[in-house]
């Protein structure tokens, strides 16, 4: 059977992905940032997975108001980098583990859980930057992705709980699905930030510190967390964190975190990684 | 349970400062996002720079959310229900920084926005 090689959060700025485009790795501005992603990546070389399961919402990109799916699974064969206004990103597309999407709906549905299932979609910075953090920019990305939509945006908003459990499930299916790939689970968003109203640019420093240290072994009470309380502690759009439970959810009860960073602010937010391996 | 029925625990409506994307707020903003997220598209783009007017009055924008998006009032177009991610798009097309953004909704100056607010040490 498939194999959970490492759980992986991290941050997505959209910032990043710019930083990048323009040639900004190495200013003082974003060097330190960048500069925390390098064990990640040797990480990634060194333990080689074949597929890359990204947990992300978009941003108003793939999905409009007009439907809006609190839960959506890519199902394509490809997945081309979406045009958020300033034209595509040229970066390589992303290959789909399509009959391991397929599988994952089917376990899901028997779970109870009813995602919305994509057969064309396009992605946005939510999913390519995590990408472009973990792997850098090669020719061709080394692994193979099934995108996983969560809806951070409109209201009401997943639970915590409802989270953990959808990492649950997605362990389950990994775990019935009868090859030897070797599968990481991205959770990605936050850390602490807001865009929207009078308390735009809040950031909490200490709590994303205290989440990049605790997120690997002591994760209970982020679960237990009501949304008005991640709002609260990391701002409006901090909430996007909720999909690093669904990583967590997956992992072991007992991990350990190899690596980890924490920088403040890459733009306007936040932003933190770590890399979690089960023991247990 | 999250908590009493008759409040949603999601948070809507009960965090100062902070306008979340809820029903009220979406219904009130539907005309101004989905104007600005037609910006995803390029012939959209240019049609905006062609003519803003015709181009707002093409998805029915009240004259208030006219003023609010010709004069890039950013804290407005968010009262009147856009949505940051949405509106963004109006930035790609007259750029305009994430941060200068976030400081005219906050009410401050940029470099006041950048050193208080996010906490950036700037050089020189
Ligand atoms: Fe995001």
């Amino acid at each position: 059977m498939a194999k959970i090689i490492g759980g992986l959060g991290t941050s997505h700025v959209p910032s990043i992905g710019v930083a990048l485009d323009r040639g900004l790795r190495d200013t003082p501005d974003w060097k330190p940032f960048f500069d925390g992603y390098v064990p990640a990546q040797q990480w990634m070389r060194d333990r080689r997975p074949d597929v890359a399961v990204v947990i992300f919402n978009d941003h108003g990109n793939a999905f409009f108001l007009d439907k809006v799916p609190t839960l959506a699974v890519g199902c394509a064969s490809s997945y081309r980098p979406i045009d958020e206004g300033w034209g595509p990103r040229d970066v390589p597309v992303f290959e789909g583990a399509e009959d391991f999407s397929w599988h994952f709906v089917d376990t899901l549905v028997e779970n109870h859980f009813d995602p919305l299932v994509c057969r064309e979609i396009d992605v946005d910075h939510g999913m390519q930057v995590p990408m472009e953090l973990f792997f850098g920019r090669p020719e061709a990305w080394p692994v193979k992705v099934v995108p996983v939509f969560v809806n951070t945006i409109q209201y009401p908003i997943p639970t915590p709980q409802r989270m953990w459990q959808l990492g649950k499930v997605l362990r389950a299916a990994i775990e019935s699905w009868p090859t030897d790939e070797r599968f990481v689970i991205m959770g990605t968003g936050g850390l602490s930030h807001q865009l929207q109203g009078s308390r735009a640019g809040f950031i909490n420093r200490d709590a994303d510190q205290a989440w990049i240290e605790e997120i690997g072994n002591d994760p209970q009470k982020y679960r237990e967390m009501m949304r008005e309380d991640y709002i609260r502690t990391f701002g409006s759009e901090g909430a996007e964190l909720i999909m690093w439970l669904v990583m967590r959810g997956a992992m072991d009860e007992r991990v350990e975190t190899v690596h980890k960073h924490y920088y403040a602010p890459a733009s306007t937010t936040g932003a933190g990684m770590v890399v979690l391996e089960n023991r247990g | 349970m999250d908590s009493a029925v008759s409040a949603p625990a999601d948070g809507t409506g009960t965090i100062p400062e902070t306008p979340l994307l809820d029903r009220k707020r979406n219904i009130a903003g539907y005309r101004i996002n989905k104007m600005a997220m037609a910006l995803s598209d390029q012939r959209n783009r240019e049609a905006f720079k062609a003519n803003e007017e015709a181009f707002l009055d093409s998805y029915g924008l009240t004259a208030e959310e006219k003023a609010a998006v010709k004069s890039r009032d950013w804290r407005e177009m968010v009262r009147l229900g856009g949505n940051l991610f949405f509106i963004l798009k109006i930035s790609a097309v007259d750029p305009v920084p994430i941060t200068q953004i976030g400081a005219a909704q906050a009410g401050m100056d940029h470099t006041e926005f950048l050193t208080e607010r996010l906490g950036k040490k700037l050089n020189g």
